[in-house]
C-alpha cells in the first residue's frame, strides 16, 4: 500500500504546471480520514497522552479549520497526518488514511520522504523561521525540487515564480532573496508556494497568520482560500483564533486535550455551538460592536499533559453542564444535526428530544385517536 | 537568480565599511599594544635600557657613543623625558625598527622573527586546519548521533583531548613518537645534512620534522573543535527551518548541508580565538621539539635577557593574533549572508 503513491503525485515541470488557472488537471482532491489516533509524549512522569483516541474524518476539497487553545492538541495533529510527531513524541495508536497514499503512519523512509512535500504541503507558522538562513529562497527551491526528482529546474522556477507572481510578489526578486530580506507576510508566501510548487493536493496550514498584522493577515487568508479553490485541493487550517477559522474554512473541528469535542460545517459550530467547551470559546471573543463586557473568559485553566484526566470527560472541570456520568466515562462522538459532538449533556439532551418528540407524537396519536373517537 | 545590481552595491558598502571599521580598530589595537609593550621593557627592575647605556660608559664609551649604540639596541633613547623616549620608539617601529638584537650581537630584531616566523606560522596553520577539518567532521557526527555509541565516544575523546594541556600533550607525543616508537625525529626543523632548496631530500626532511609540532597543535585543538560542533549541531538541529526542510521531504544529503554549513558558522568565531591561543602554545610546543619559530625565540630572548628580542617578539605575535582575527571577522562576514548585507536575521 506504500508503493503506490508515487504515480499519483503531480510532476513539476511536466505539462500540468501550476498554471493556476488551469485546475486541478488529473489530480483530485484527496480525503483524510484519521482513525482513533493516540500520541504520548515521554515526559518524566511517564508517557502522556497529547492525543487521546482522535477521530476525524476530512471530506475532499474541504477547508477544514482545527481550533482550540494551545495545548490542544491541534499542531500534534496536523504534524501526524505527514508522520512528523517531534520526539518525545510518538504516535501509539491509529490510522491516518490519506487518498493515494494509504496510512501514513505506515509508511517510511524514502516513500515518507517523498509523500512529504510532492503530496502533502505543509505551511509553517509564519513567526518561525522555515527557510534556511543562509541560501536564497531560489536555491532552496531548487534543492527542493532535486529532492523529488523534478528534472526541469526552469520549469520548477517558472512555477515557482508564477506562483509568487499569483500572490503578489515580485517572483524574480523573492528567489534571489535571503530570508533576512524578506518580511513576515512575504515568507509566509513564500512558504506557501514552496508546499504548493510540487503540486501537493493536501495542504496543511499551522497557525499561517500568527504574528502577522492585520492587512497582511487577510491577504494570506485570501490567498489561501483563492488557490484552495483554483486548485481543487484539501486544505487543513490549524489557528487558535475563531475569526480566522470563521473567514476561510468550510468545516470546523474543535479540539480540547488532545480530543476533537465538535466538528461540523463551520456557520453551524460557530453559529449554534452544541457543545459547551465551543459555547465558552465563542462567548469569549470580545465584539467589535456592544460592550466589551459582554465577552466572558471560560473559567479554570485548559489542562496541560500533567493533568488531564485519566477517565472521564476532559473538559468536565470546567463544564457548566457537568453530570455524574462524565467523572467515570468518556463522552464518545455522537452526531447531532449534521455534526459531531463528544458531550453527555448534548447526547443526552438529544436522548431526551427524541424522547420528548417520541413523546408528542403519541400524544398527537392519542388526541388523533380521541378526536376520531369522537 | 543574478544579483540585481540595485542590490549589490549596498552589499559591497556594507563589506567596505566592515574593513574599515575593523582597519580602524585593528590600527587602535596595535597602537595599545605597542605603548603597553614600551611601558614594560621600560619598567623592567633594573632599568635594562639605562643599564645598557651605563655599562657601555662603564667600558669607557663616550656618552654619546654609549647613547647611540643604546638606541640602536633598544629603538630609542635611553635617556631624555619619558615623552621623548616614546615618540622615538614610536618613530622606530613606523620605520619596522624594532632595534637589534643582544644575544645575537649585529643582528636586526625584525631580521630574526622574520626568520623565525614561517617555523611558527606554517605548522600553527597546518595544525589548525587538519584539527579544524577533522574535529568539524566528526563533530557534526557526534551532533546527529547523539545517543549512539559511537557519538558518546566521540564526545568523549574530545573532552579528555580539551581538557589536556597543550604542553603535555606535546611531551606524550615526544615520548611515544621519539622513544617508545622512533619514527620520527626528536627535534629541530630540518636535518643538516641536506641542501636547502626545492629537492626531495630537503623537503621529506621538513615535513619529517614538523610532523609531530604539527600533530601536537592538531590534537590540542581537536577536542574543542568536536565539542563546539556538536552543540553547534545540537542548536541548528532544534531550529524551526530544519523541521521545515524535513516536512518538504528534503533529501538527506540536502539537510545534511543546510545542518553542517548552519551550525559550522559560528566556529569561524572561534577559529580567530583558537589561532591566538595556538601562538600562545607555541611558546611550549617549539620548546619541546626545539623548533626554531617564535615561541622558541621569545623564551631563547627572555633566558639571554635581550629585551629588545623579546619585546619585538611579543609585539609581532600579538599582532599576528589580531591581524588573524580581523581575517576570521571578515572571512564570517563572506560566508553569512546576514552580516554580508548588512541585515537583521
Amino acid at each position: 500500500m506504500t508503493t503506490t503513491s508515487p504515480e499519483t503525485g503531480g510532476h513539476p515541470g511536466a505539462p500540468s504546471p501550476p498554471g493556476l488557472a488551469g485546475g486541478p488537471g488529473d489530480m483530485t482532491a484527496p480525503g483524510v480520514r484519521v482513525r482513533d489516533l493516540v500520541v504520548v509524549y515521554r515526559t518524566p512522569l511517564g508517557e502522556l497522552p497529547a492525543l487521546g483516541g482522535v477521530s476525524l474524518t476530512i471530506e475532499p476539497g474541504t477547508i477544514t479549520g482545527i481550533v482550540g487553545e494551545s495545548g490542544s492538541g491541534k499542531s500534534t495533529l496536523a504534524l501526524s497526518l505527514l508522520n512528523a510527531v517531534q520526539p518525545p513524541g510518538r504516535i501509539s495508536a491509529g490510522s491516518v488514511e490519506i487518498d493515494g497514499l494509504g496510512n501514513v503512519l505506515e509508511l517510511g523512509g524514502d516513500d515518507l520522504r517523498q509523500a512529504r512535500g510532492r503530496h502533502l504541503g505543509y505551511v509553517f507558522q509564519a513567526a518561525q523561521n522555515s527557510l534556511n538562513p543562509l541560501k536564497t529562497v531560489g536555491k532552496q527551491l531548487l534543492d527542493l525540487g532535486r529532492s523529488h526528482g523534478a528534472d526541469d529546474p526552469r520549469a520548477l522556477v517558472r512555477d515557482a515564480r508564477s506562483l509568487l507572481e499569483r500572490m503578489g510578489l515580485d517572483g524574480a526578486r523573492v528567489l534571489d532573496s535571503h530570508q533576512h530580506q524578506l518580511s513576515g507576510g512575504m515568507r509566509q508566501r513564500v512558504g506557501i508556494m514552496l508546499a504548493l510548487v510540487l503540486n501537493a493536493q493536501l495542504v496543511i496550514l499551522d497557525e499561517p497568520t500568527t504574528a502577522l498584522d492585520m492587512i497582511t493577515q487577510a491577504t494570506i487568508l485570501r490567498i489561501v482560500r483563492e488557490v484552495h479553490k483554483e486548485r481543487g485541493l484539501t486544505t487543513l487550517m490549524v489557528t487558535h483564533d475563531i475569526g480566522v477559522a470563521a473567514e476561510v474554512t468550510d468545516r470546523l473541528a474543535v479540539m480540547y486535550g488532545g480530543r476533537v469535542v465538535e466538528h461540523g460545517p463551520t456557520m453551524d459550530v460557530i453559529g449554534a455551538p452544541s457543545h459547551p467547551y465551543t459555547q465558552g470559546l465563542i462567548r469569549a471573543i470580545p465584539r467589535l460592536s456592544g460592550d466589551t463586557a459582554e465577552a466572558r473568559a471560560l473559567p479554570g485553566r485548559p489542562p496541560t499533559l500533567g493533568t488531564l484526566p485519566a477517565g472521564g470527560c476532559v473538559f468536565r472541570e470546567r463544564c457548566p453542564l457537568r453530570m455524574d456520568v462524565c467523572e467515570t466515562v468518556e463522552p464518545p462522538p455522537v452526531l447531532v444535526d449534521r455534526r459531531t459532538v463528544a458531550c453527555h449533556a448534548v447526547a443526552g439532551a438529544r436522548q431526551e428530544r427524541v424522547v420528548r418528540e417520541e413523546r408528542v407524537v403519541r400524544e398527537q396519536e392519542r388526541v388523533g385517536r380521541e378526536e376520531e373517537r369522537a | 537568480m543574478k544579483p540585481s545590481t540595485v542590490r549589490g552595491r549596498p552589499r559591497v558598502n556594507a563589506v567596505t565599511r566592515r574593513l574599515a571599521g575593523h582597519l580602524v580598530r585593528g590600527l587602535v589595537m596595535i597602537w595599545v599594544v605597542t605603548t603597553i609593550s614600551f611601558v614594560i621593557i621600560r619598567n623592567i627592575p633594573g632599568n635594562p635600557v639605562l643599564g645598557q647605556y651605563e655599562t657601555l660608559i662603564e667600558r669607557g664609551m663616550s656618552p654619546d657613543q654609549a647613547e647611540r649604540a643604546t638606541a640602536a639596541l633598544y629603538g630609542f633613547l635611553p635617556t631624555g623625558s619619558l615623552w621623548e623616549q616614546y615618540t622615538g620608539y614610536m618613530k622606530a617601529l613606523l620605520h619596522l625598527d624594532l632595534g637589534q638584537s643582544l644575544s645575537t650581537p649585529g643582528t636586526e630584531v625584525v631580521t630574526l622573527i622574520g626568520s623565525a616566523a614561517k617555523w611558527t606560522i606554517l605548522p600553527v596553520l597546518g595544525g589548525t586546519l587538519l584539527s579544524f577539518v577533522l574535529g568539524v567532521t566528526l563533530g557534526v557526527y557526534a551532533g546527529v548521533k547523539r545517543s549512539g555509541k559511537l557519538g558518546d565516544l566521540l564526545s568523549i575523546s574530545g573532552s579528555l583531548l580539551h581538557g589536556v594541556p597543550q604542553y603535555v600533550i606535546g611531551l606524550l607525543v615526544l615520548a611515544i613518537f621519539t622513544t617508545l616508537w622512533p619514527i620520527f625525529p626528536a627535534g629541530g626543523p630540518v636535518d643538516v645534512e641536506f641542501v636547502p632548496g626545492f629537492n626531495a631530500g630537503y623537503l621529506a626532511s621538513l615535513i619529517q620534522h614538523a610532523t609531530l609540532p604539527v600533530l601536537t597543535y592538531a590534537l590540542a585543538s581537536y577536542g574543542g573543535w568536536v565539542l563546539a560542533m556538536k552543540s553547534s549541531v545540537a542548536t541548528v538541529l532544534g531550529d524551526d527551518f530544519i523541521l521545515a526542510a524535513e516536512l518538504r521531504g528534503l533529501s538527506r544529503g540536502v539537510l545534511f548541508r543546510y545542518i553542517a554549513r548552519n551550525a559550522i558558522l559560528p566556529l569561524f568565531t572561534i577559529l580567530a580565538l583558537s589561532l591566538g591561543m595556538l601562538f600562545g602554545g607555541a611558546i611550549f610546543i617549539e620548546r619541546i621539539f626545539n623548533y626554531p619559530g617564535l615561541g622558541l625565540l621569545l623564551v631563547n630572548s627572555i633566558g639571554a635577557r635581550d629585551y629588545a628580542l623579546m619585546g619585538g617578539t611579543f609585539l609581532v605575535t600579538t599582532m599576528a593574533i589580531i591581524v588573524v582575527n580581523i581575517a576570521a571577522d571578515l572571512l564570517y562576514a563572506v560566508i553569512d549572508p546576514r552580516v554580508r548585507t548588512g541585515g537583521v536575521a
